[in-house]
Parts: structure tokens; C-alpha cells; sequence
């Protein structure tokens, strides 16, 4: 099964304010030299939150299941991480 | 307005605090930032009851099966070892939805105040006590309990406590299957609809995890936890781990015709008190904020309830900080999470990992073929993990 249908079995509330960010896209393209590609951040992600196109890391945080492993992940601290506001995000049945 | 006492999360660390302290007739509140109380908490679900009893009246606990039986499957290579171990009583299955909101209704019944759907932003101190601030308002506290879970992020900024790094840090994803509850019986061979099962796994392959399994009513639990650093070095997904472990266990055939009912993720932290602080000034930290998950036994819950019913005494109380240090090394639960760092930090090593599930599956094997030509002892390697092992014993 692919990631993307395992996310449909969330709730989400989206954030309209989103809750990652990179701070600065230089130090991703350092980072891929150095760690290469996929970057730490892709690597541990369960749910394809980021991904690398066109020497960027594109973050597509309305998929986020609010581990927090990406923030742990980043080498050069470069992830903008906060919990979505107001109780938004997702919210879990089982947990 | 002004509390006593402000808890910030209500999972099993914050609602133990709100309850002792609001037993003690202290005004409480505590705030969650999930629309409920366990709608943002993920873990394998396997309780242990009575490390609930001491605080809580146990008699309406909401859990799912009771657990009979946990099987411990060592898998290395294509070799596999599977030891049952019959469990009396006291062990349980549970959903953290149900279990969470539970706790927190305790914790109102004793007088708390809880308010959902509100993130602590941070903390400031007050000439007459803390500011805190969340994405409604501020509100004034005298005290406050930080049980605010792995990502820690008020304790982290207000500098009580380091963040976590890939090395402390395990990765674990989970997915529930749903299937109806004669089906659940009869695959797993229960007599009764209330009888459960647990599975731990250790496997080395593609990468060291470790697995579970859990039986609740109407659905089965499937997760994986790996160590961060060999996620990122090895490149590989924690979600393309669980789908082989599915595969090399059979477990596609055990959940054939069910339906995927959620899919969930979380940060295990292996590494914290007593190398981090448990507390600044008139804040105390609790649960997983701590670090406290028993990585060895899999139990995060019991010292995340330990912790919190010591920080809402110690909150109730006005502790000093070294007092509350000294009441969390007391107890038994956190004790032995503090004395397994040790050992812990050297089996999530790779080559340790790999080594021990195979030593031990080629041990066993050896025995039943009555051969052990195969069966590599590192005297050294052996002998320092026991002294270690021995330190958690004694705790």
C-alpha cells in the first residue's frame, strides 16, 4: 500500500498556517552534498512530507503526522517545527 | 487569572499530575492541545495495570483485551525463534483515545480544569510566578507541570532540557487493522472476547528493529521502531521496514481481509534525566518531556504516570528541584529506566543488536539440532553487557 493511501485512513484538520518550514533552502543544498540524497529528513519521515525537487526540499506539512522525527533528523537545525494551532492537524481514533 | 497549578499535555504524565495535585485541593488546569485528550498520543498500547493502581481507581479502566499470553520473536537471517510466555494477569490492551481521555476525566472529577484544543507556546517567569502562553492567551501559574511529550518543545526553548538527537532517538510507525471480533478470536485462537495477546520482535534485517504486535477487540495493532541513526544511514524509510516485517512474518495472512483503520508515527526518546534536568525553578518536567521510556520492558506509560503523579506532589508541594530529582530516582519504575541507559546505549549499537538476536536464535537452534558449531560467544562483548544487564536487575 502506498504511503499517501495509509495517510487517507487520518483525520486532519489543516492548519491554513502552515506549521514546518525550512528557515534556509542553502543549507538543504549543503546538506545533500554532504549527506546526499534523500536527506535525513526525507529518509525518516512517515509520511512523505518533504521532498527534493529541483535542488529545493519542497514540505508538504497537510500530510504531517506530527512526529517530530524530521525536526531530530536535520543536521544543520534548518526545520521550522511547531505543533498546528488550535488543535488542528490530526487527530487519532486508536493513537 | 491565576492557577496553582498549570499542567501542560494531558496524556498519561499530565493527567497523573492535574489529579494528585488537584487532590491535594490545589486549582488546576491543564491544557491539551489536541481537539481530546489522546488524539495526538501514539504507543503500543500494552498496560500494565497496576502501575495505574496506586492513583487511579482502576474498577472502570477502559481496556480492550486482557493479556494472556506475550510471544518474543527473535528473527535473524531466515532463522526464527519464538518464545511464549504465559501471563497470568494485569496485563491489558488499550486504546490511547479511550485510555487518555479516561485519565483526564479522572483529573476533572478531582476538580481540574481541563482545556483542549490550546498549545503552549512557552513559559516566562513572573516576579510572583510564570506567565504562560499559549495560542488562546496567557494565563498566570504559580507552578507548572511541563508534560508535554517527546517534542518537548516549551521545556526545550525555556532551556531546562537539551533537544534529543538521531542517536537517542528511535523512530517507530504503527498501523491498526480493523477486523470484527469472532474473526480476531479465531485467528489468534482466543476462548473469549476479552482474552488478548502481545508480540514483541526483534529482527536484524533489512535493518535492527524492533517490532509489536497488539490484539484489541475489533482490530489488530502492527508497529516497528528503528534507531534514528540507522534509518538515516542506511537511507531507508521507517515505513518500508514495518512492510517487511509484515512480509517476513506472514502478518499480510494473519490480517487478510481487514481493512487499514489508521495509520500513526512517533519519536521514542532513549535518552534522558537523570543527564537532563527534571526541573527549573517551580517547573516540573514528566513522562516522555523526561525521556522516560523503559526501552527494554517497552513500557513508556507506567513511567510516564510514575513521573507525573511525583511531579503533581511536587508541584502541590512547592518541592525544591533537587527534592523532586531525589523523589523521581526513588522510584522503582524510573529507576530502572535510569539504570538501563547504560546497556540500552549499547544495544541500540548495530552490531550489538545484530549480534545478540543472532547468538541467541543460533543458541536455541543449536539446542533442538544438539549442535553448536555455529553459536559465536564474544567472551568480552558478553561479559561487560552482563555487568551491565546486572545494574538493571538490581533496580
Amino acid at each position: 500500500m502506498r504511503i499517501e493511501e495509509k495517510l487517507y485512513t487520518l483525520r486532519y484538520k489543516k492548519d491554513e498556517q502552515p506549521h514546518l518550514a525550512i528557515i534556509d533552502p542553502n543549507k538543504c543544498l549543503k546538506c545533500a552534498e554532504v549527506n546526499g540524497v534523500p536527506q535525513p529528513c526525507i529518509t525518516v519521515c512517515p509520511a512523505n512530507v518533504y521532498s527534493w525537487i529541483n535542488q529545493k526540499i519542497i514540505v508538504s506539512y497537510e500530510n504531517c503526522v506530527e512526529c517530530g522525527a524530521c525536526r531530530v533528523a536535520c543536521p544543520y537545525a534548518n526545520i521550522m517545527w511547531k505543533y498546528p494551532r488550535y488543535g488542528l492537524g490530526i487527530a487519532l481514533r486508536y493513537g | 487569572m491565576k492557577f496553582d497549578v498549570v499542567v501542560v499535555g494531558a496524556g498519561p504524565a499530565g493527567s497523573s499530575a492535574a489529579l494528585t495535585a488537584a487532590r491535594g485541593g490545589a486549582k488546576v488546569l491543564l491544557l491539551e492541545r489536541g481537539p481530546e485528550p489522546g488524539s495526538k498520543n501514539v504507543s503500543g498500547a500494552m498496560i500494565r495495570l497496576e502501575d495505574f493502581s496506586s492513583i487511579y481507581d482502576i474498577s472502570s479502566i477502559p481496556i480492550e483485551r486482557k493479556v494472556k499470553n506475550v510471544d518474543l520473536i527473535l528473527l535473524s537471517d531466515s532463522n526464527r525463534v519464538r518464545i511464549n510466555v504465559n501471563v497470568e494477569s494485569n496485563l491489558a490492551t488499550a486504546g490511547r483515545l479511550k485510555l487518555d481521555k479516561w485519565m483526564a476525566q479522572q483529573a476533572e472529577k478531582a476538580g481540574a480544569l481541563l482545556i483542549t484544543k490550546t498549545t503552549v507556546l512557552g513559559i516566562e517567569r513572573e516576579s510572583d510566578g510564570y506567565k504562560v502562553i499559549t495560542d488562546r492567551g496567557e494565563i498566570g501559574a504559580d507552578r507548572i507541570v511541563l508534560a508535554e511529550g517527546v517534542n518537548a518543545l516549551v521545556s526545550i526553548k525555556a532551556n531546562i532540557r537539551p533537544d534529543l538527537t538521531p542517536e537517542q532517538t528511535v523512530q517507530a510507525v504503527k498501523e491498526v487493522y480493523s477486523l470484527n471480533k469472532d474473526e480476531v478470536n479465531k485467528r489468534f485462537g482466543f476462548k473469549a472476547d476479552d482474552e488478548g495477546a502481545s508480540w514483541r520482535i526483534l529482527g536484524t534485517d533489512p535493518v535492527p528493529y524492533a517490532g509489536f504486535l497488539y490484539v484489541y477487540k475489533d482490530a489488530i495493532a502492527i508497529g516497528v521502531g528503528v534507531p534514528m541513526k540507522i534509518l538515516i544511514k542506511r537511507k531507508v524509510t521507517p515505513y518500508t521496514v514495518l512492510d517487511e516485517v509484515k512480509e517476513r512474518l506472514g502478518l499480510n495472512e494473519l490480517i487478510k481481509g481487514s481493512s487499514l483503520r489508521e495509520y500513526s508515527a512517533k519519536i521514542i526518546p532513549e535518552y534522558g534525566f537523570p543527564s537532563w534536568k527534571g526541573c527549573s525553578g517551580k517547573v516540573y518536567l514528566a513522562g516522555d518531556s523526561l525521556g522516560l521510556v523503559d526501552p527494554l520492558t517497552f513500557n513508556g506509560i507506567g513511567p510516564a504516570v510514575a513521573s507525573g503523579t511525583l511531579a503533581g506532589k511536587a508541584a502541590l508541594e512547592t518541592y525544591e528541584c533537587s527534592r523532586y530529582e531525589t523523589e523521581l530516582m526513588k522510584n522503582r519504575e524510573i529507576k530502572r529506566v535510569v539504570n538501563a541507559r547504560p546497556l540500552v546505549k549499547e544495544l541500540v549499537e548495530e552490531e550489538n543488536f545484530k549480534y545478540y538476536v543472532k547468538t541467541i536464535n543460533d543458541l536455541l537452534h543449536g539446542w533442538v539440532y544438539s549442535d553448536f558449531s555455529k553459536v559465536k560467544l564474544d567472551t568480552s562483548k558478553l561479559l561487560k553487557h552482563l555487568i551491565l544487564g546486572m545494574g538493571v536487575l538490581k533496580s
